[in-house]
C-alpha cells in the first residue's frame, strides 16, 4: 500500500531523528513484530503506519529543539553505536547458525542495545527496570505497545528518551575516548542544575553522566556474552540492607555513581524503606520532607531522586488515607459484612468471619508455597538432565558414529536408569542419541504422567534433550529418536 | 484449553486493577499457532513474550512497594492503638479501642489477603509462561523452553520471597491482634453461614484456591514436567464456599 513506502522514505530519515528521541515508532496494542536486525521499524498495519508518520512529523520539530544543545553528544553516540550494531549484527549471525532459538534472542539484544530513542508510553512514574540492552528493547517496545494515546503524550516521551539513550549506553556501546572530556565538563556543569523539577535538566545530567561511563571493549563484549541471558536479572535483594535492588548490568556496576542518574525500576525491600522512613522523618515528616532531601539523607547507591519521588508519594497517600487505601481496593468491592444476608453486626462473629477468611488465605499462601518450590524442583530437574545429556552427547557421538546395533541397549539402560535412579543420581550411562532438535519423546508419554508423584521422581521429559524418559516408553518413540 | 479458561475465569474473580495485568495466554496460544505458517511469528511470540514478563515485573515490583510500605503502616498504626490502650492510665474509651481494633484487625487481614493474591497473580502467570513455552517447543520442535524459563525464574515477578516473608509476619501480627479463639471448631454449616465470599479479596482468594485445584487436576498432557494435583486438607471447606458465591466456578 502507499504508507508502506512512504514509511520506508521516513525511516531514513527518521532513522536519524530517532536519535533525537521521536516517538511513535510502535503504536498501539496491536503487536509489533521486531525486524530483523537490520531494521529497526516493525511492519504494521497501514493505519498505524500512517499515524506513526504523523507522530514522526509532529514531534520531529519539538523534539529536536531540546536536544539542539546535545546534539553533538547524541551524534556521537549513534554513530558509534550503529558500528556497535553492525558487529554485535556479525556476531549474532554466526551464532544464529548454531543456536537458531538462541539467536532470536541475541539478534534482538542486538536490536535493543542500538535501538536508541522509543518512547515511554507508560507512566512515566513507573521507573524502568534493567539496563541490559535486551531489556532495553523489550521494554522499548512494550511501552509502545500500549495505547497509541500514549504514544503522544510527548512531555513525558522526551524525558525518558534521554533516559533510554542512556540506558542503551549501558547496553554496551563502545565511546569513543574523545567524548569523554567533553562529557565530563558537562556532567560538572550539569550537576549544578539537579533541581526536583528541573526535569529537561535532569534528563541532561542523566544523558551526560551516562555518556561518560567509559565502556571499554573487552567490557562490551563481556556484556554481550551476557546477552544472550535473555533477561538481565534484578538482584532479587532481599537479603542486602539498605542497598537498592537496583538493576545495573556488570558493565554499568563499574559506575555506580552514575548508575544513580537512571530511571531503572527499583525494587524497594523493608530495609530500604526503612532507612526512607528514617530520612523523612529527619525532614519533619512526609509532608516537608522533599524527594532531594530524602534523598540526600539516605545515601542509598543506585537510588534516584525519581525512585525517591514515587515512593514519597505513595508514603504519604498510605498515611494520610490509611483507611481509604484499605477501602478503596474494597470500595468497589463489597464488604463480608455487607454481602451476608445474616445479620452480622456483632463483634464476635465479625471477628469469626475474619478468622475464616484468614484461614482461606493462609492455605492458599501455603499451597502458592508449596507450587511454587515444586515449579522450581522441577526446572531444576530439567537443567540438570540437559546438561547430563549434553555432556553425554560430547562422549557419545562416537558411539553414534559407530554400530547402530548398539545403540538399542545403550538407550535402554540409560532410561532404565533415568526411570529408577532418584533425581541427583549420576546415572553414569552414556547415551547417544543427542538430537537436541527433536521432539521430545519423554513429552508424549502420557501415560507415564500418571503415575505419579512427580515431585519426587526424575523429571526425564527433557524437551530438549531427546530423552526417553521412562521405561514405559512404546518402542515405536524410542524408534524416532534414532532417526 | 482448560488452562485458558481457568485463567479467565482468575482474572474475572480478580480485583479490578488486576485484570489487565495477567497473562494474556489466548493471544500467545493464538501466536504459537500461527508460527509454522507465519514466518515472522516467531519473532513476534518471542516479543510478545518478553513484553509480557516486563508487564508483570513492573505491575509485581510496584505493588511490592505498595505493600512494603502498608506494612511499615499497618505496624505502626497497631503500635499507637496498642500503646494509647497501655497501663499509664490515660485511655480512650473502651468502645472506641474496640472500634480500631476492629478496624485494623479488618485491614490487616485484608492486606494479607492481596498480599497472598500478589504471591497467586505471579504463579498463575508463571504455570500460563510455563505452558504456553512448552506449546511453543511442542510446535516448532524447538528448545527455547528450557532456558527461557530459567530466566523467567530469576525474574523480580518470580521472586516472590520477600513477599512471603511480610505475609509470614503479618500472620503473627494478626495472631496478636486477634483475641484468643474461644470456640474450638465452628461447624461447617456454622461457617458457611458466617462467610459469604463476596465479591473482593476473600472471593478472590478463594477463587484462586479452587482454580489451582483445577489446573492441577491432570490433563491429557500430562508429564513428568506437571505438578502433582492439589491436596487441599479441607476441600469440602471450599467446595462449599464456592457455591455460596454468587458466580458459579464450575
Amino acid at each position: 500500500m502507499n504508507a508502506k513506502p512512504s514509511l520506508s522514505i521516513q525511516r531514513s530519515g527518521a532513522r536519524q531523528l530517532s536519535n533525537f528521541g521521536v516517538s511513535g515508532t510502535m503504536p498501539s496494542s496491536f503487536p509489533v513484530l521486531p525486524t530483523p536486525s537490520g531494521e529497526r521499524y516493525p511492519i504494521l498495519p497501514d493505519s498505524h503506519q500512517v499515524s506513526m508518520e504523523r507522530e514522526l512529523m509532529q514531534h520531529s520539530p519539538a523534539v529536536i529543539s531540546p536536544m539542539s544543545s546535545n546534539s553533538g553528544v547524541v551524534g556521537h553516540l549513534f554513530s558509534s553505536s550503529s558500528g556497535f550494531s553492525t558487529d554485535l549484527h556479525f556476531s549474532s549471525v554466526l551464532q544464529q547458525e548454531d543456536h537458531p532459538r538462541k539467536s532470536h534472542l541475541i539478534s534482538q539484544s542486538t536490536n535493543s542495545g542500538t535501538s536508541l530513542i522509543l518512547p515511554d508510553a507508560v507512566d512515566s512514574e513507573v521507573p524502568r527496570s534493567t539496563a541490559s540492552s535486551h531489556y532495553n528493547k523489550e521494554e522499548n517496545n512494550s511501552w509502545c505497545t500500549d495505547t497509541l494515546p500514549d504514544c503522544l503524550d510527548y512531555p513525558r516521551s522526551t524525558s525518558i528518551q534521554n533516559n533510554q539513550l542512556e540506558r542503551s549506553n549501558y547496553g554496551g556501546i563502545a565511546i569513543p575516548s574523545e567524548d569523554l572530556t567533553k562529557h565530563n565538563d558537562w556532567q560538572e556543569w550539569a550537576d549544578q542544575l539537579i533541581t526536583d523539577n528541573g526535569a529537561l535538566t535532569t534528563d541532561l545530567n542523566d544523558l551526560l553522566a551516562d555518556a561518560s561511563i567509559a565502556i571499554p571493549e573487552p567490557k562490551v563484549h563481556h556484556h554481550m556474552s551476557n546477552l544472550s541471558t535473555n533477561f538481565s536479572v534484578q538482584h532479587p535483594n532481599n537479603q542486602l540492607p539498605a542497598t537498592p535492588g537496583e538493576t545495573c548490568t556488570a558493565v554499568a556496576q563499574s559506575s555506580s555513581a552514575n548508575c544513580a542518574q537512571t530511571k531503572q525500576r527499583m525494587r524497594w525491600t523493608p530495609e530500604l524503606h526503612e532507612a526512607f522512613v528514617e530520612a523523612v522523618n529527619k525532614l519533619g515528616g512526609s509532608e516537608r520532607a522533599t524527594p532531594k532531601g530524602v534523598l540526600k539523607l539516605m545515601k542509598a547507591e543506585g537510588l534516584t531522586i525519581y525512585h525517591v519521588k514515587s515512593h514519597l508519594q505513595k508514603y504519604r497517600t498510605a498515611r494520610y488515607k490509611p483507611e481509604t487505601t484499605e477501602e478503596s481496593s474494597e470500595k468497589k468491592l463489597t464488604s463480608i459484612e455487607d454481602l451476608s444476608s445474616l445479620d452480622m453486626k456483632t463483634g464476635i462473629e465479625i471477628t469469626e468471619a475474619l478468622r475464616m477468611q484468614m484461614e482461606v488465605q493462609k492455605q492458599l499462601h501455603e499451597q502458592l508455597e508449596i507450587q511454587r518450590n515444586l515449579q522450581l524442583r522441577i526446572e531444576e530437574q530439567g537443567r540438570y538432565l540437559q546438561m547430563m545429556f549434553e555432556k553425554q552427547c560430547k562422549s557419545g557421538m562416537d558411539l553414534l558414529k559407530g554400530t547402530s546395533s548398539a545403540t538399542e541397549n545403550p538407550l535402554k539402560e540409560f532410561t532404565d536408569a533415568v526411570g529408577n535412579a532418584p533425581s541427583k543420581d549420576d546415572s553414569g550411562v552414556p547415551v547417544d542419541n543427542c538430537e537436541t532438535g527433536g521432539k521430545s519423546a519423554g513429552e508424549n508419554s502420557q501415560d507415564v504422567g500418571e503415575k505419579h508423584k512427580a515431585h519426587e521422581t526424575e523429571v526425564a521429559g527433557s524437551c530438549e534433550a531427546n530423552v526417553a524418559g521412562s521405561s514405559n516408553l512404546p518402542a515405536s518413540k524410542r524408534a524416532k529418536v534414532h532417526s | 484449553m482448560k488452562f485458558g479458561k481457568r485463567l479467565k475465569q482468575q482474572i474475572e474473580q480478580s480485583l479490578p486493577d488486576w485484570r489487565d495485568k495477567f497473562l494474556t495466554y489466548k493471544e500467545l496460544k493464538k501466536l504459537v499457532r500461527l508460527i509454522s505458517s507465519a514466518p515472522k511469528a516467531d519473532k513476534e511470540f518471542m516479543y510478545c513474550l518478553n513484553n509480557e514478563i516486563e508487564k508483570f515485573n513492573a505491575f509485581f515490583m510496584e505493588q511490592e512497594e505498595d505493600f512494603i510500605i502498608r506494612h511499615k503502616e499497618l505496624q505502626q498504626r497497631i503500635q499507637r492503638v496498642t500503646d494509647t490502650r497501655g497501663p499509664n492510665g490515660t485511655k480512650p474509651s473502651e468502645t472506641e479501642y474496640k472500634e480500631e481494633m476492629a478496624k485494623i484487625r479488618k485491614d490487616i487481614v485484608n492486606f494479607h489477603g492481596e498480599m497472598v493474591l500478589l504471591i497467586n497473580y505471579s504463579n498463575i502467570n508463571y504455570t500460563g509462561l510455563a505452558k504456553i513455552l512448552k506449546k511453543y517447543d511442542k510446535r516448532t520442535g524447538g528448545v527455547l523452553r528450557l532456558p527461557f524459563i530459567q530466566k523467567v525464574l530469576e525474574q523480580p515477578f518470580f521472586t516472590t520471597d520477600l513477599i512471603s516473608k511480610l505475609v509470614k509476619e503479618c500472620e503473627t501480627t494478626i495472631d496478636s491482634v486477634f483475641p484468643a479463639s474461644q470456640e474450638q471448631g465452628i461447624l461447617p454449616a456454622e461457617r458457611q453461614a458466617i462467610t459469604v465470599p463476596g465479591e473482593g479479596i476473600f472471593r478472590n482468594t478463594v477463587a484462586a484456591l479452587l482454580t489451582m485445584q483445577e489446573i492441577r487436576r491432570g490433563s491429557s498432557t500430562y508429564s513428568h514436567f506437571s505438578l502433582p494435583p492439589l491436596n487441599l486438607p479441607e476441600p469440602d471447606i471450599f467446595q462449599s464456599l464456592q457455591l455460596l458465591s454468587p458466580i458459579p466456578i464450575p
